[in-house]
């Protein structure tokens, strides 16, 4: 069978590969290459899911030996939960190639650092070896820094250094707990079917590896207290970055909490789970609550992910508390496709505040007021945009929030105070809204220009499947429950 | 299902085509809103025939989405459809002179699709979507002229309340599909105990946001910033409606306790919010507060216990609440002005309104043989006969009295003074919406004996409700009128006019709050901001120093792969030389290295 995973995931790198090989090339050359990987990458996700998943187990699998002394191999895969986002990462990826057609500023390198964030993207939700996970782990990373001290707004160096001291720091406790889980394995092996089948920890060490995993992931999702580096990166990272950054690497997070912390130390899991359940809580509700504290617009949107990505922790330590196969098939779905739905929405407010920063200069919103008027379709797309954020039904988050919250009830009813956090969201949007769009317009922004082509043909993709998703998210969430459903 | 497609796709239909056509969009939405019309009918009809429509479609994993027309579901569809469409024929007219016609009729359709589901609506997800929809598209509505100083605000305020008491919904929703393992409404209306009653009061709670219930209630008034149709719509068989609406639907669930309290809420807003009338200076803000206090009648129903007493004063109110509206639309053209003390005399410029408008407010009041007449009796006498008779009673008698007062006050206003005619645009279409629902207003007492058996309910009747309810209207028109409401207020008028906020109200309870705990956070998120990156550069420093020491060693024992140590350096010196151009190329080419390192190790396994 035609190695499809592989390709997809390799595509892009043999984009970086041409546009270092064109070193000459103009920048629209560069972009074309760019747009052009990017689509066939799309193509070859749009294969995979129609390929599709089997219940239960990993599908699409590719594995070729690369160090069996050690048990390390090359293997690739998705189920159910991976699928999804690999999806979701080639789609937002083309749009943001397509966002990025008139950077100027040294495309040679934007495009390369771009096409291997892709790659590593991929792979990082494709692979099913540990040893190739943490590679693809940390390549993303090191892409991300570059973006952001690159080509990223006025405080970038800082913001830059923050982003590489938190997530150097936070991914080295992976590696450790990665190194223990094959020193558990018999025989030892990186296969992490093998772990999930059959977890090699168990008792302190299994709590020890689960401890080590929650802290990276934790890091990466990120979680209360240890989130501050996601601010900072995001409002200095260029729109295309930010989108980036929130649509896919954040999942990072959350993938991991579920494949490695979830599927490879359940019991541990078990055990730390009102714990879990308690970050997440507390962090949902002070992402929403810092959010409506902020005037940078940027800024405001960072910190509802943090609260976005805060319900999806506390569907996944739900999830791990459920004893009953349904509630937990309930949480899990509501988590995956909580981690779609902030891809696709965060994703088109990020591309919304690019937009605007490109055209006023400033992200203070005290210093807008009454641009509905003057740049209608930028104003309607935000407006679809802030309420499919705050969880409105019909648009995107809601199916996801909904059966989180459902299971959240029953499990640990005490825990669904973290529904407040929705009518914070709304008071916050609410908010921005009014201050930027609505009320009198102000002559400054007379000549303010609406959304070109190129902005419409980045946006209306996004727009048109948050729509999609909030009225029928059946097609995700079928994939989606194949694996959840049959998961220990 | 076809009729149930019909009667939301139409309207729906509209939203969608009004703004890809741009040209006719008030025909577009007359057509619609007839085709919506009809089809509700169809359904009514067989409802009346036993034959009750149902559809499932696909919504999440185990809970699918339902619609069905029972007769309750067939009776408020028809009764939406009704007032929209009437509505709709006045705006035509009203906002003829309004170049953003098209999104205002797009977005009206939008609001009578959602309110359709709503009231069709099978299941709980369903219905909560609906329940959120309306919400969206009243504040879009309420916020229609956005450029206006206040608007905005007041369309936020409006989406916040409400939201805020939705999250009853989402627990009691969560509640009872947890207790019952189905989303369907019918199946989870049994479910009794505990978890009936907790789900009861988080219902009640997001009735009270939505239909505007003591302390929730100012935001109904300040909702009056859109334009006029919009609030005829609002306040008569939509938005505001949802609240009695699901308290209506859910009865059946609610255990004893629940009725009290439910009851104690309606009984205290209508007699608050008529107060609260009584002072008002401000005729649509007076006909807000008067909502209020309708529905907190129709509460008061429900918590007696008689839930289709409820539903007929929904039903009358709803023709009654849109005709007042509508006739001050036409008043508050013709004098550019909504504020009463403008308003003197306007009744004068248009004699023909007025007096459609003065039918409405005698048969809000209660008058014989006009509609309301009938299902206030019916509410009194439901008052009369529940187990809280003293209480609930004396209730439904206030607010009647109060009804019958800021009513007639409206009138001697509107009537005494001078007439000061000017042509107005539009008044035709204006004119027909308006009679249209005037006509329902005074002969809809009749519909009430079908009703009644469709519903398969008795109402409660008495000589004594009877003789006490028209006692009380009659004693409210006469104070009403000869009295007026500052002087019948007397030392609560300040508070009355503030609303009856207790303490500086929902800004000082609720919003400050939540601001101050939102700054708080923030300074402490600035302070770990800080901190982070005071430890940041202690490591670096660290690093550096320990680099010099022993760069290998380090770094080897750190990292277990040779790209960490590559990267690691480049991004230092990167750092110290600030020259980050060439580096990058640098780094991008060492990390494409190793990945295709990596790929070049596995296939030459492979081979």
């Amino acid at each position: 069978m035609f190695p499809l995973v592989s390709t997809t995931l390799f595509l892009p790198l043999l984009g970086a590969l041409i546009i270092l090989a064109l070193r000459r090339s103009s920048a629209s050359v560069v972009h074309g290459i760019g747009i052009l990987t990017s689509a066939l990458t799309l193509a070859g996700a749009v294969w995979m899911w129609l390929r599709g998943v089997e219940p239960g187990v990993f599908s699409q699998l590719e594995q070729i030996d690369w160090m069996p002394a050690i048990g390390a191999s090359y293997r690739v895969g998705v189920d159910g939960i991976s699928l999804p986002l690999v999806l979701l990462t080639a789609l937002l990826f083309l749009l943001t190639f397509i966002f990025s057609a008139n950077v100027r500023e040294r495309p040679h390198a934007y495009g390369v650092l771009m096409l291997l964030l892709e790659s590593a993207a991929i792979g990082t939700f494709t692979a099913l070896d540990a040893l190739l996970f943490y590679v693809f782990f940390e390549v993303s990373l090191v892409s991300m820094y570059f973006l952001i001290a690159g080509w990223g707004h006025e405080d970038r160096q800082r913001a830059a250094l923050m982003f590489f001291l938190y997530t150097l720091l936070g991914s080295l406790p992976l590696l450790l707990a990665i190194l223990g889980l094959y020193l558990g394995s018999d025989p030892h092996s990186f296969d992490m079917r093998a772990w999930i089948a059959d977890p090699p920890l168990s008792g302190t060490a299994a709590l020890l590896a689960l401890l080590a995993m929650l802290f990276t992931f934790a890091v990466k999702t990120p979680v209360f207290p240890v989130h501050t580096w996601l601010p900072a990166a995001h409002v200095q990272a260029p729109a295309a970055g930010s989108v980036i950054l929130a649509g896919v690497m954040l999942k990072f997070g959350t993938y991991g909490l579920i494949r490695f912390a979830l599927q490879m130390t359940p019991e541990a899991f078990r055990q730390a789970g009102v714990a879990v359940l308690v970050f997440g809580v507390i962090s949902a509700l002070y992402g929403a609550f810092v959010a409506l504290a902020q005037s940078d617009l940027k800024r405001l949107i960072a910190y509802t992910s943090v609260n976005h990505m805060g319900y999806i922790v506390v569907g996944v330590a739900i999830a791990a508390l459920a004893t009953d196969a349904e509630v937990r098939a309930v949480a899990l779905d509501g988590s995956v496709l909580q981690m779609i739905s902030h891809g696709l929405v965060t994703g088109a407010l990020f591309f919304l505040v690019g937009m605007l920063q490109a055209r006023a200069h400033t992200r203070d919103m005290a210093r807008f007021g009454g641009l509905l008027k003057f740049v209608p379709v930028l104003g309607w797309c935000f407006v679809l945009a802030a309420f499919a954020s705050l969880g409105l039904p019909g648009l995107a988050h809601f199916p996801a929030e909904f059966q989180i919250f459902l299971a959240t009830l029953r499990i640990e009813p005490v825990a669904l105070v973290v529904v407040l956090g929705i009518a914070v969201t709304a008071g916050l949007y609410l908010r921005a809204i009014a201050q930027v769009f609505l009320g009198e317009p102000r002559d400054e922004w007379l000549a303010m220009p609406d959304l070109n082509l190129r902005e419409v043909l980045t946006l209306a993709p996004l727009l048109v499947l948050i729509v999609v998703l909030g009225v029928a998210p059946a097609w995700v969430l079928e994939v989606i429950h194949l694996t959840t459903t049959t998961l220990k | 299902m076809s009729l149930l497609a019909v009667v939301i796709l139409a309207p729906l239909g509209a939203t969608a085509l009004i703004p890809l056509l741009r040209r006719a969009p008030g025909a577009l939405a007359l057509l619609a809103g007839t085709l919506s019309l009809v089809a509700s009918l169809g359904l009514l009809q067989a409802a009346f025939t036993g034959v009750y429509a149902t559809a499932v479609l696909p919504g999440l994993p185990n809970l699918p989405l339902r619609l069905v027309a029972e007769p309750l579901n067939a009776l408020l569809s028809v009764t939406v459809a009704t007032v929209a469409l009437c509505v709709l024929i006045y705006a035509v007219g009203y906002m003829r002179e309004d170049p953003q016609r098209p999104r205002f009729f797009a977005t009206l359709s939008f609001f009578v699709a959602a309110m359709q589901t709503l009231v069709l609506a099978g299941d709980w997800v369903l219905l909560l979507t609906a329940w959120e929809l309306i919400g969206l598209s009243s504040y879009l509505l309420i916020g229609f002229w956005y450029q206006r100083p206040g608007v905005p605000a007041a369309a936020s305020r409006a989406f916040l309340y409400t939201r805020s008491a939705d999250l009853g919904l989402y627990a009691a929703i969560f509640i009872l599909i947890a207790a019952t393992g189905s989303s369907e409404i019918a199946a989870t209306l049994h479910t009794g105990g505990t978890a009936a009653g907790v789900a009861s009061l988080l219902l009640l709670v997001a009735a009270m946001g939505k239909s505007a219930q003591t302390p929730l209630h100012d935001w109904l008034q300040r909702a009056m910033a859109g334009p006029t149709p919009v609030s005829a719509l609002l306040h008569s068989a939509t938005l505001v409606a949802a609240g009695a609406i699901l308290l209506i639907r859910s009865a059946p669930l609610l255990p004893d306790q629940a009725l009290l309290v439910i009851g104690l809420v309606g009984g205290i807003t209508t007699v608050v919010t008529g107060l609260i009338a009584m002072g008002e200076s401000d005729l649509k803000r007076l006909l807000a507060a008067s909502t209020s206090s309708q529905y907190g009648l129709m509460l008061l129903a429900v918590g007696a216990g008689v839930p289709l007493v409820a539903l007929l004063h929904l039903i009358a109110h709803a023709a009654i609440k849109s005709s007042l509206f509508l006739g001050a639309g036409v008043f508050q053209h013709s004098r550019d002005a909504t504020s009463l003390h403008a308003l003197r005399g306007a009744g004068r410029d248009r004699p023909r309104i007025f007096i459609g408008y003065a039918l409405a407010a005698l048969a809000l009041a209660g008058m014989p043989p006009l509609s309301g007449f009938f299902s206030k009796d019916a509410i009194v006498a439901a008052a009369l006969s529940s187990p809280h008779a003293w209480l609930f009673g004396s209730f439904a008698l206030t607010g009647t009295l109060l009804t019958g007062a800021y009513m007639a006050r409206t009138l001697r206003i509107l009537w005494r003074g001078e007439a000061r005619r000017q042509p107005l645009g539009g008044l035709a279409w204006m004119g027909a919406g308006l009679s249209a629902l005037v006509g329902l207003a005074i002969i809809l007492g009749l519909a009430f004996a079908p009703i009644e058996d469709l519903m398969g309910g008795v109402l409660p009747a008495s000589t004594t409700a009877l003789i006490a309810g028209l006692a009380a209207a009659l004693a409210g028109l006469a104070l009403g009128w000869w009295v007026g409401g500052s002087r019948l207020l007397g030392p609560v008028l300040g508070w009355a006019q503030q609303g009856f906020a207790i303490g500086g109200g929902m800004n000082a309870w609720v919003v400050r709050p939540v601001w101050r705990l939102a700054q708080l956070f923030d300074r402490l998120e600035q302070r770990l901001y800080g901190g982070v990156l005071a430890a940041g550069r202690l490591a670096l420093a660290l690093g550096r120093a320990s680099r010099l020491s022993d760069e290998r060693g380090i770094d080897a024992s750190i990292h277990a792969l040779v790209r960490g140590t590559v990267n690691l350096g480049a991004r230092l010196r990167a750092l110290q030389s600030g020259l980050i151009h060439r580096e990058l190329a640098l780094s991008a080419l060492a990390t494409g290295f190793i990945l295709g390192a990596l790929l070049l190790a596995g296939w030459l396994r492979l081979s």
